[in-house]
């Protein structure tokens, strides 16, 4: 009976998940060698659990435990039928029965922490997750833990064990309090029946819990993303294999939902540690990640394909919360993807309901008229460089060894502008043979897709690989993470291949070659802050520190390198307003305990948005780009 | 009065302060056709009702086809008659700058916020058209105006006014505004700021810093996410000018910036500075500002 309620929910499951919408092959298949990786590291290895050292070593006890203890099940199965058999072979090895012993020691030590982080610790991360159903299966993870425990204590009592008893210190203990006598038979028949009993419930239980996440974790990290992890999957609009009525215009009901993102929502543990990661969640305002997920999950299951996924599973607040930050994605111990799930949601709220955000449509509709999101004339996107003698690339011109791809932000804010002006005259001085495109550069469009407009993205995205490519172009070295994303992970789809480098690896390089000479006066404390489109979703970490050591003394925040917390520009904040507490000021006050005197940064917005911080938290900090300081560190 | 089937219709609304668009609309309706023009208004007696008016409109239609309905592409006009056109099953163009009838009708309108025209064919009749605001000269002959009712049953209906939160005159009609940013320094610092606003007759402004620490509403906030406006004279005191703030004020036509930092960034944008502090400064111009009204 157990197996048919398991085998027909699973069966629901799995039907769920293949009639979900497609998602695209390419990110989904291919490169084994590091699905295969990850399926070592972070399921084996429990890698991402371990992120935070005490729960992770509570899962990693019960998870190896599981894993260990697996074959005991068959084992007491045979002896439920049989009292005299077991598992040939692996049934009578000391060495295996001493596994089970410690195993079965660790498992119940891992419960009891669980326990005394549930009940005692009570983190914020299990707001809004449900704690009941934790309970019981942590009851049951310890009743079948226990009762094999004394099963095979009975065994030894009754010497019915088939392995040697002195390699299984435990049970061999346990097995004192039991004397070779009727009661004991009785009670050895008991145990084992318990757990198996429990075992099948447990079965009949687990699909229809989170505890569901025990095999569709393994699956759901085998699917995650190998690389490119701020890339989105384009929608595809004009694609004419696709018939009309099964265009996607992202998520709008729960079948709009690709298998993936089903798949998540199934692999879920409601563990919360995307919630305590969420910089939105961190400063008050609606958005938890976990609650997206679970929100999808419950509508999914409910098999309901008319209620509106805003806001029957998500409210709307939450969608527009998100800055795209990642960090949710990066906590997560399976894998799940929120930051698709959200966008997928916008896209449908922008592109079909046309709701979202009135501060934002200003932005949207200069992108589109302007190409770029303040409405500045094109005319005008070169005007900082004036002066400084930089080459501005027209049409037929011969290709450069490099595009330096400025950005809306430096070309047209002031305080990003002096980034671009350092930038320029360091390359200038170390003989680099680089060009810009000025007023043929558009907004690459990332503001435009993070908001939800596909269709505006991809026009531009169209438009700016066809300068690109008749240009010849084929190295971009750029100041701004979010272009550097969209340039590096996000052209490709477009017909647009190039080798993309940020800023700071350029620089840092040729500091490396000698080919630029900081006057290291190295006194200057300089605390460095990860920008999460450089650092978390594309793995540039050494490089800025590398610019910041040569011109001061770093000094490292907590949340640094992929742990970052946001500076709260992403996901189209710049052009949001902001409620509860903001974000960029939080990041400051953390900047400002370091010590430091200067907060270094890599990116256009962050530089933008720490210095506003720096306002609003009356910090005293001096916000700048390390494009900025190198350039001071040679000037004198 | 005879309407053959090649008459156009304009409608206007009553207690629209646009009859400049009114004109604007009856000019573009008598080059389509001069000859049979007949225009209908609604007395509202301000009680607006979108599908309401699109009610009287639609019987309007149906009783004495027209060729075409054109209206001022005013919201009000681009609302009413996408009603009356969903009413009708009728197609309806907005934003027109000419049309020529024909078989079937052509078209030229703005698309895409006014960086586009489009040419279009509307196939079906009477077409609904909206006039762009501005894009065809007001006509300067005027035109009897029949009036007509709503219809009795209107599903909406306006309940309640509310009058923007900063009393006086909004943001973006004011011709002269008076902006404080973070040099202001508290909610009471903004009393010389309106002031000074009071005394030019105009508005009253702020940057997002001001918002944020919760000195002035969002309604007066003028920038990127705040309003976007365009006075004659914007006069901005202890704001530094950073983009998103520019972004909002850059129509003006005169800017005037009173700022202690010589190297504030709205320096380079000001047609005109003082150097100075604002609760020095703005006191002295209203002060003076008074004398020489008085004297």
């Amino acid at each position: 009976m157990s197996g048919t309620l398991f085998v027909t929910r699973v069966r629901l499951l799995a039907d769920l998940v293949r009639g979900a919408a497609p998602a695209q092959r390419a990110q989904r298949s291919g490169d084994i060698g590091r699905r295969a990786r990850n399926e070592a590291t972070i399921v084996l290895g429990q890698r991402k659990l371990l992120q935070r050292v005490g729960p992770g070593l509570m899962h990693a006890f019960i998870f190896w435990g599981f894993l260990v203890l697996a074959p005991t099940i068959v084992i007491a199965l045979i002896g439920v039928v049989d009292k005299h058999s077991t598992l040939p072979w692996l049934g009578h090895q000391g060495w295996y029965a001493l596994l089970v012993d410690i195993f079965c020691v660790l498992v119940l030590g891992g419960v009891i922490a669980a326990v005394g982080i549930r009940k005692v610790q009570r983190p914020r991360r299990f707001e809004g997750s449900h704690l009941g159903e934790a309970d019981l299966i942590l009851a049951m993870i310890a009743t079948i833990v226990i009762s094999l425990l004394l099963w095979h204590a009975t065994r030894i009592a009754l010497h019915l064990n088939e392995w040697p008893a002195s390699w299984s210190p435990v049970s061999n203990a346990l097995s004192n309090l039991f004397g070779d006598n009727q009661a004991t038979r009785v009670l050895e028949r008991a145990f084992v029946w318990v757990h198996i009993l429990t075992i099948l419930t447990f079965l009949a239980y687990l699909p229809r819990s989170k505890h569901l996440h025990i095999f569709v974790a393994a699956i759901n990290v085998w699917f995650g993303r190998t690389r490119a992890g701020g890339r989105l999957e384009p929608l595809k609009f004009d694609d004419p294999e696709i018939p009309e009525a099964d265009l996607r215009f992202g998520a709008g009901k729960a079948p709009d939902l690709t298998w993936k993102q089903v798949l998540d929502t199934f692999s879920c543990t409601e563990c919360g540690r995307c919630q305590d990661a969420c910089p939105a969640f961190a400063t008050g305002k609606v958005l938890s990640p976990k609650l997206v997920i679970m929100g999808l999950r419950d509508l999914v299951l409910a098999q309901d394909s008319d209620a509106p996924l805003v806001p029957a599973a998500v409210p709307a607040e939450m969608v527009w919360d998100c800055v795209t930050c990642g960090a949710c994605v990066q906590a997560c111990p399976v894998s799940i993807e929120h930051v698709d799930h959200i966008v997928d949601l916008r896209r449908h709220l922008v592109m079909v309901d046309a709701d979202f955000p009135a501060e934002s449509e200003p932005m949207l509709r200069d992108v589109e008229r302007a190409s770029n999101p303040w409405g500045r004339p094109q005319a005008e996107r070169a005007e900082w460089a004036a002066s400084l003698g930089i080459t501005v690339l027209e049409p037929g011109d011969p290709a450069p060894e490099y595009l330096y791809w400025v950005g809306c932000a430096s070309s047209f804010d002031e305080r990003a502008q002096r980034t671009a002006q350092a930038t320029a005259k360091l390359l200038r001085a170390a003989g680099v043979d680089f060009a810009i495109l000025g007023p043929r550069e558009g907004c690459t469009g990332d503001p435009a897709r993070r908001i939800g407009n596909e269709y505006v993205f991809q026009a531009f995205a169209e438009q700016n690989v066809e300068t690109l490519n008749q240009a010849g172009i084929t190295k971009i070295v750029t100041g701004c993470p979010h272009c550097f994303n969209t340039l590096a992970n996000e052209y490709p789809d477009f017909g647009g291949n190039y080798e993309v480098i940020h800023h700071s690896e350029l620089l840092s390089t040729l500091v490396r070659d000698g080919r630029i000479k900081p006057d290291h006066a190295a006194t200057e404390q300089i605390t460095y802050h990860d920008s999460c489109y450089l650092a978390r979703h594309n793995d540039v970490l050494e490089a800025p520190r590398q610019i910041v050591s040569a011109v001061g003394e770093a000094v490292e925040m907590r949340r640094s390198r992929k742990q970052t917390f946001c500076c709260g520009a992403g996901g189209a904040h710049m052009w949001m307003e902001e409620r509860a507490k903001p974000i960029n000021e939080e990041r400051v006050r953390e900047a400002a305990a370091t010590g430091a005197g200067t907060l270094a940064v890599a990116c256009p917005f962050c530089t933008v948005m720490l210095d506003d911080g720096v306002q609003g938290a009356g910090a005293n900090l001096r916000v700048a780009d390390v494009a900025t300081l190198l350039s001071e560190a040679i000037d004198g | 009065m005879t309407w053959g089937w090649c008459s156009a219709m304009v409608v206007v609304f009553a207690e629209r302060s646009d009859d400049e668009l009114f004109r604007q609309a009856l000019s573009f309706a008598r080059r389509l056709e001069d000859d049979q023009l007949h225009a209908v208004g609604i007395d509202d007696a301000g009680a607006y009702s979108p599908d309401g008016w699109a009610g009287a409109l639609a019987q309007h239609v149906r009783e004495r086809p027209p060729s075409a309905v054109v209206a001022p592409g005013s919201e009000r006009g681009n609302e009413v008659l996408a009603h009356a056109a969903a009413q009708l099953d009728l197609p309806f163009a907005a934003n027109c700058v000419s049309a020529a009838h024909g078989d079937p009708l052509t078209l030229t309108r703005v698309r895409w916020g006014g960086s586009l025209l489009e040419e279009a064919r509307v196939h079906g009749s009477p077409a609904l058209l909206t006039v762009a605001p501005h894009a065809v000269a007001a006509d300067t002959a005027g035109i009897e105006v029949e009036p007509i009712r709503p219809a009795a049953q209107a599903k909406v209906r306006v309940s309640e006014r509310l009058e923007a939160l900063s009393a006086g005159v909004s943001l973006t009609d004011a011709d002269v505004v008076v902006s404080g940013g973070r040099g202001v320094g508290s909610a009471e610092g903004f009393a010389v700021i309106e002031e000074l606003a009071e005394l030019l007759g105009g508005a009253v402004g702020c940057s997002r810093a001001v918002t944020s620490a919760g000195w002035r509403p969002h309604t007066d906030q003028v920038g990127q996410t705040g309003t976007r406006i365009s006075p004659s004279l914007y006069i901005a005191c202890g704001i530094s000018g950073a983009t998103q703030h520019m972004a909002g004020c850059r129509g003006a036509k005169k800017l005037l910036a009173i700022n202690p930092d010589r190297e504030a960034s709205i320096l380079a944008s000001a047609d005109y500075a003082v150097i100075g502090d604002l609760h020095e400064v703005v006191p002295a111009i209203s002060a003076e500002i008074r004398r020489t009204r008085s004297g």
